[in-house]
């Protein structure tokens, strides 16, 4: 019920202090699974986009008798066990042929899941083109305003985001920029016309989604003569043709806690993350620095060293005592001054 | 003088680099991403498919990664061995997290009663310096200065010690006596921090469900199981009567229409002619057993009267 894992050694404890939730999060790691049956299209698709995806993967070698439209729960339970949250499922079967499931995963619960089915796969081996380094980041081109519109596309490209590119950095090296992952739509055949009252028949929806294109190009940078490079692409494949199938939005609940935010560090507000702040600044030394604007000062109201002769005393009556206080007057000022 | 010429040649040797579009792209630097929201051009898309398309695709991917290339070399870099590094901003596409945003730790009693004196942490060095060896030696482990005392080979004892005082042992006790304060006090931080999560009183819910089940699973509702300590009384649960049993039968509809007439007697209130109370007299004249009961004593009083009669 109540089940706490406890290191037994230092070597675990940080292995399972690398587990731990995190403000800033690392990559997710994709796990590709095989379904019973998988055939040669979807086994080469798995292949070419693992080869993009690396080092961030994990292979599952065998087959799987998994079907995750029906029951999620082995995907959870791998989740949790490899500390990954997408999962790229290839299977075949008559009904649907070269099929590939990816799925994400939030806190070891699935989250989402989109099915598409291959329909034209073209291998990176058959450009004979340079190709990427392994590890590198992709930039990724998304073109079509469905992307933006239409609830299946933006959850496919939420999910191919998280694929490629989920990663947040701070930085990163010009010069590594070597290759690009261009997703397209076709044309849409007059979506728009779908009636509201149909919507729910996904069978009939999916007949009319246009397809998707993946392309992978890699990058040329050439001088332009001033200080952006202009672009040329040449082909590195693997090219994919795919066209939708079922999918599984995320559940509201579990996508509000999946998108909370963590609130910006002390730091990163001075630094005007949030919001911008005029005449502050954080020096390399990480202290904050300010410019601040008096106004004239007085200076008639100054307050200058006090001095006793030039002090208006008030008039005394009693003269008996004058005598006692000024043997007691330097003995104070002393005791004051040093 | 014209450099037109001029600046055409150069144009001529150099491709543009600006991309014009009707819809603006939508580039996110963060994560290098680019999105075209310019639907796709259906003519070229359905003419001519297999060799126009990948042109075509090619042709868009190309734009939307100059606009990309452009937003990246417009952002203040660094130097580095490798070439410049772009510093990107934060992505303004959002992603799903993968785990739950990490709860805070609850402070612990020192925590909270330094900030509530304003007391400053102060991180202590691992090493002190040692006048004698003239080196840096560990405040703690290894050949740690807090073991000196007990590992010095002269000890200074009181005169009036008693005889089996061990200095080197009294030393090591108080250090270990410390540690063991620090672990206690460690355990009841771990403790607070736990109920403060909530864990214990999710526990403790979940011990009352239980012992509600239990309860309920006795006929009387654990009327008659022995009460622990603190325990509290179940509310809100009652018992199910079985209606075939002879003590609930008035329970049944058919039971109390036979009955009906001196139910709704009793709730005639004042009923007749409004100086005699039915209801208040039935009770009086029965002695409060009701109009059955009395109803039946009146038959077998009749009966005995009868047989009386023969005798």
């Amino acid at each position: 019920m109540l089940r706490t894992v406890k290191p037994r050694n230092a070597r675990s404890k940080r292995a399972l202090e690398a587990r731990e939730a995190k403000e800033v999060e690392d990559v997710r790691t994709a796990i590709f699974v095989k379904g019973t049956h998988t055939g040669e299209i979807v086994n080469g698709v798995m292949k070419e986009l693992m080869a993009l995806k690396r080092p961030d993967t994990i292979s599952f070698s065998k087959k799987n008798t998994i079907h995750p439209f029906e029951d999620a729960s082995s995907l959870e339970f791998w989740a949790g066990k490899n500390d990954a949250s997408m999962f790229l499922v290839g299977q075949s079967t008559k009904k649907r042929p070269a099929g590939l499931i990816i799925a994400r995963t939030f806190d070891s619960r699935l989250l989402d899941m989109c099915e598409l089915g291959v329909d034209k796969f073209v291998s990176m081996a058959e450009f004979k083109t340079p190709k990427s380094t392994p590890g590198h980041k992709p930039m990724m081109h998304f073109a079509s305003e469905l992307f933006d519109t239409h609830p299946r596309f933006v959850q496919v490209k939420s999910l191919l985001m998280d694929l490629f590119n989920g990663e947040v950095i701070d930085s990163i090296c010009l010069p590594g920029l070597e290759h690009v992952i261009s997703v397209s739509v076709g044309p849409a055949p007059s979506l728009q016309t779908v009636n509201p009252i149909l919507g729910d028949s996904q069978e009939e929806d999916i007949q009319n989604l246009p397809k998707i294109h993946i392309r992978t190009y890699t990058v040329k940078l050439l001088p332009s003569g001033t200080r952006v490079p202009r672009v040329e692409l040449t082909e590195m494949g693997p090219f994919l043709d795919l066209s939708l199938r079922r999918h599984q939005a995320a559940d509201p609940e579990m996508w509000k806690a999946a998108m909370r935010r963590p609130k910006l560090k002390k730091q990163d507000l001075e630094k005007g993350l949030g919001k911008k702040k005029k005449n502050m600044e954080v020096d390399e030394m990480g202290d904050l620095r300010g410019r601040l604007h008096i106004a004239k000062q007085d200076l008639n109201k100054l307050q200058t060293r006090k001095m006793k002769g030039l002090k208006s005393i008030p008039v005394e009556e009693d003269g008996s005592s004058d005598g006692g206080e000024q043997e007691e007057e330097p003995r104070q000022k002393k005791r004051k001054w040093d | 003088m014209d450099v037109s010429n001029i600046l055409a040649s150069h144009a001529a040797k150099f491709q543009s680099v600006t991309v014009e579009k009707e819809t603006p792209l939508d580039v996110d630097t963060g994560f290098l991403t680019v999105t075209d929201l310019t639907p796709i051009d259906e003519d070229s898309y359905k003419y001519d498919r297999l060799s126009n398309l990948e042109e075509y695709l090619q042709m868009t991917a190309r734009d939307g990664i100059q606009a990309l290339v452009a937003a990246l070399y417009g952002l203040p870099t660094q130097p580095s061995p490798d070439g410049p590094l772009a510093q990107l901003p934060a992505p303004i596409t959002q992603l799903p997290r993968t785990k739950p945003l990490p709860k805070p730790k609850p402070p612990t009693k020192w925590e909270r009663f330094a900030a509530a004196k304003g007391i400053q942490k102060r991180v202590r060095d691992k090493k002190v310096w040692d006048e004698e060896r003239q080196e840096w030696i560990n405040r703690w482990g290894k050949d740690g200065k807090n073991k000196e005392k007990e590992e010095q080979w002269i000890h200074e004892v009181k005169a009036d010690a008693p005889v089996d005082h061990d200095p080197a042992k009294a030393a090591r006790d108080a250090r270990t006596s410390r540690v063991a304060k620090n672990e206690r006090q460690r355990l009841q931080n771990n403790a607070r921090a736990q109920s403060a999560a909530g864990d214990r009183e999710e526990r403790k819910k979940d011990i009352e469900r239980t012992l509600a089940t239990t309860r309920m699973s006795t006929a009387s509702m654990g009327r008659f199981d022995k009460k622990l300590e603190g325990e509290k009384k179940l509310r809100g649960v009652k018992r199910k009567k079985h209606l075939s049993s002879k003590k609930n039968r008035h329970h049944l509809p058919y039971y109390r229409s036979w009955t009906g007439d001196v139910k709704r007697a009793r709730k005639e209130k004042g009923a007749g002619d409004g100086i005699l109370n039915v209801r208040k007299a039935i009770r009086n004249v029965s002695k409060g057993k009701g109009g059955v009961a009395l109803a039946r004593e009146a038959n077998r009083k009749g009966a005995k009267g009868k047989r009386g009669g023969k005798r």
